[in-house]
């Protein structure tokens, strides 16, 4: 199989200005088109061990991002991404390229991935037990994920759980892992080993870098994984860790506020989210020290063995 | 004529879809989600059995597209709902148009087909009781600016778009299809004495069969924009297929039709890109009758070449160098037929410098 | 004076919901909305099921007194048709 290592920085660049670099990711296949080297640069140091494919199976998504043309180029440095020949997003400074290329990837799986509920949360598995973690941002929900991946649990995902509609589970989707402020440094100190992408100040979201995820979860990206544990984190300095049970009617509804396409799939939403609710038991969940909560993880699964 | 879009041919054979190859799968879908007509595609794939034949991952694309029409479809019908629940004093029918007309009755057009307003038909003397009512029950106007508010009111034929301010849905409430200021103004007593109630939903209406061509042919033929002009198209070739094979003497109305309501250049010009374009089975009895709408030989030259470009795909595989030419030319023709020369200048200068930008445009 | 509504499921609602300790979620195939409604709403609900009935004969099916019945079980039932989960029909 080709991976994008094994595809060598040449012919990286060519697919990539020319017909498309198609690069799989979990269920999806992205034509991924750029005419900025800076993109082949990231792409090598952070999908290295992700599949490349030929033409003859058609595209999930196609995502262009270019710089502007004329005058303006030069005046004012730009990004733009299209998708289909639209515009979803307003134009970046040049310089967040990477995560404009991160959002991008997620924005495609969560407006258009109506085969599986879409849930805005983190979703990691060990000994064929996923937990999963939905937050808005400002929860440590990445960080969690990261510190997680980082102990030997396996990524599926750090923004999009894909729960199948038809029997309820997980489809993994792994990709780089984005870390915010202080994160970043957090992340570093906890898993010196992890590769980082370089950060990336002044984003809408502050400062950003994303984690290169393990080549053993990158592998096993067509292993679904059964959910067993729904953990709503909050992250607060200095906070001792506390695991509250969430009633369950509860828990459906912010199950539901927390997924993109909840409203837009119907019943089958309601359905599939209420599947879930029967199949994990679920958690508020608040933490200050990484130690602390990956204990708390590691006690759940204890538990069920 | 050059070739046709991929998108066009297969909206014209529907059964050709079986043959495509991975390449052109892509650029089919790509072309479809750009035109708005990507859960038309899956339907139109359904509706010909040939689901099952497809490569796994578009049959799994077009599911993505089928959910979100279905629930776009549950959504309409529940603002039917809330509409006529709002409006059930007046005692008036509640006549449907558009896209909200197919979906309720249950019309072959509405398979696929996304929008974002709901249309109405009221008297033009019901519109400040209808604007009451509709404002009582949660439903605000939209354009602020006096000059749009005015531009609506006194020179289009509808309200300001009102926007329930809980719900976030739209509603377009008309009085007539053509505007104040154009050149021909249908009557819309007419049309409203002529619409037909829905066999099982006691109180909403919808235009007669000859009506809902005209209206349709009306609005792609006379608006300025055409973004949706494949789309629009697609529309009145389901239109004139289904009532063509369902509804008894329906062609040769259509002619009468057109002529009573001074309709005839529309009807020529939709019956005439029907066929071209998507093979639209005309009896040549009509297409003859359609021709009291024709225009001199150098205007349909010109209007040829501009609405072949503009009913094509709006994606990038389709533009060609003339294309924004010819969308500005349509877009300033559009606008000419429904207002005169020189409001339509004032108009145009106004809303090139004055109304807000938005980076993306709403559907239509 | 008119005589007392009677009252029925909105046509069109197959009453998907499920109940975990005494908290139900319930899906409107009306509006696509996902309510929250207590036990208590949702066995009105399902005893609309079996057909039309008077909010008297509701109030008897759960062995409500008068005061409840005008308390408890009006709230009730305006709260679920303004949710259009039940209609008042005119006799």
């Amino acid at each position: 199989m080709l991976t994008v290592a094994a595809l060598g920085q040449p012919e990286l660049r060519a697919r990539l200005r020319g017909p498309g670099l198609r690069l799989r990711t979990g269920p999806f296949i992205s034509c991924i088109r750029s005419s900025v080297p800076a993109l082949g640069v990231a792409l090598a140091r952070m999908y290295g061990d992700y599949p490349v494919l030929e033409d003859d199976v058609p595209a999930d998504f196609d995502v262009l991002l270019r710089r502007p043309r004329g005058l303006r180029r030069l005046v004012k440095p730009q990004v733009f991404f299209h998708y289909d020949g639209m515009e979803p997003f307003q134009p970046l400074p040049l310089a967040q390229l990477y995560p404009m290329f991160e959002w991008a990837m997620n924005w495609c799986v969560s407006s258009h991935a109506h085969s599986w509920l879409v849930i805005h949360a983190a979703v990691v598995e060990k000994e064929g037990k996923a937990v999963i973690l939905p937050a808005p941002p400002g929860s440590g929900k990445s960080t969690l994920c990261a510190a997680l991946v980082a102990r030997g649990w396996r990524l599926l995902s750090d923004e999009l759980t894909l729960v199948r509609l038809e029997d309820g589970r997980i489809d993994p989707v792994p990709r780089p892992v984005s870390l915010k402020n202080a994160s970043i440094d957090v992340i570093r100190a906890w898993a010196p080993q992890a590769q980082l992408s370089p950060p990336v100040a002044d984003t809408m979201k502050g400062t950003v870098a994303h984690m290169r995820p393990p080549q053993a979860s990158v592998v096993r990206a067509d292993e679904p994984a059964s959910p067993a544990w729904i953990v709503f984190p909050q992250w607060r300095a200095g906070a001792p860790v506390e695991l509250v049970p969430v009633p369950q009617a509860r828990a459906h509804l912010r199950l539901a506020e927390n997924a993109f396409n909840y409203s837009l799939l119907g019943a089958a939403g309601f359905a599939t989210a209420a599947r879930l609710i029967d199949a994990t038991r679920t958690f508020d969940f608040s933490y200050g020290a990484l130690d602390d909560a990956m204990a708390v993880f590691e006690r759940l699964l204890a538990e069920r063995r | 004529m050059t070739a046709l879009p991929l998108l066009t041919r297969v909206l014209r054979q529907p059964p050709s879809m079986a043959q495509l190859g991975a390449p052109e799968w892509e650029l089919l879908l790509r072309q479809a989600v750009a035109a708005d007509l990507g859960a038309t595609l899956a339907l139109l794939a359904e509706e010909h059995g040939l689901l099952k034949a497809l490569p796994p991952r578009v049959q799994r694309r077009l599911e993505w597209e089928r959910r979100g029409w279905q629930r776009h479809g549950q959504a309409v019908c529940f603002e039917v709902r809330q509409v006529q629940h709002a409006l059930r004093t007046t005692g008036l029918p509640l006549i449907l148009l558009k896209g909200t007309a197919y979906v309720a009755a249950g019309l072959p057009a509405a398979a696929g087909r996304l929008f974002s307003d709901v249309d109405i038909l009221v008297p033009k003397a019901s519109l400040h009781e209808v604007e009451g009512l509709l404002m009582a029950h949660g439903w605000a106007s939209s354009h602020h600016d006096a000059y749009d508010q005015r531009y609506y009111r006194e020179w289009m034929h509808e309200l300001p778009p009102m926007q329930h301010m809980r719900r976030g849905t739209a509603i377009d409430v008309h009085h007539a299809i053509l505007p104040e200021t154009a050149r021909v103004r249908p009557d819309p007593a007419l049309l409203r004495a002529a619409a037909r109630p829905l066999p099982d939903q006691p109180g909403l209406f919808v235009l007669a069969p000859c009506d809902m061509v005209l209206h349709s042919a009306v609005h792609l033929f006379s608006e300025g924009e055409y973004d949706h002009g494949l789309r629009d198209l697609f529309d009145l070739h389901r239109l004139l297929c289904h009532f063509g094979a369902n509804e008894p003497g329906f062609w040769k109305a259509l002619s009468l039709r057109a002529r009573e309501l001074e309709l005839t250049r529309p009807l020529f010009y939709a019956l005439r890109y029907c066929a071209r374009l998507l093979g639209t089975p005309v009896p040549a009895a009509t297409m003859t009758a359609a021709e009291a709408g024709r225009p001199n030989p150098a205007l349909l030259a010109l209007m040829d070449a501009l609405f072949t470009r503009a009913l094509r795909p709006m994606h990038p595989s389709c533009a060609g160098p003339l294309t924004p030419l010819s969308d500005g030319m349509l877009f300033i023709r559009g606008n000419w037929l429904r207002m005169p020369p020189f409001m339509l200048s004032r108009h145009l200068f106004r809303k090139a410098f004055f109304t807000p930008r938005n980076v993306k445009s709403g559907q239509v | 004076m008119t005589s007392p509504p009677i009252w029925r499921l909105a046509p069109g609602q197959r009453l998907q919901y499920r109940c975990w300790d005494g908290e139900c979620v319930l899906y409107n195939d009306l509006s696509g909305d996902t309510h929250l409604l207590d036990e208590f709403a949702l066995a009105l609900l399902e005893q609309l099921k079996a057909g039309p009935q008077a909010a008297a004969q509701l109030a008897a099916a759960f062995e409500l007194d008068a005061q409840d019945e005008d308390a408890v079980l009006q709230i009730v039932l305006d709260d679920l048709s303004a949710l259009f989960l039940v209609e008042a029909l005119p006799c």
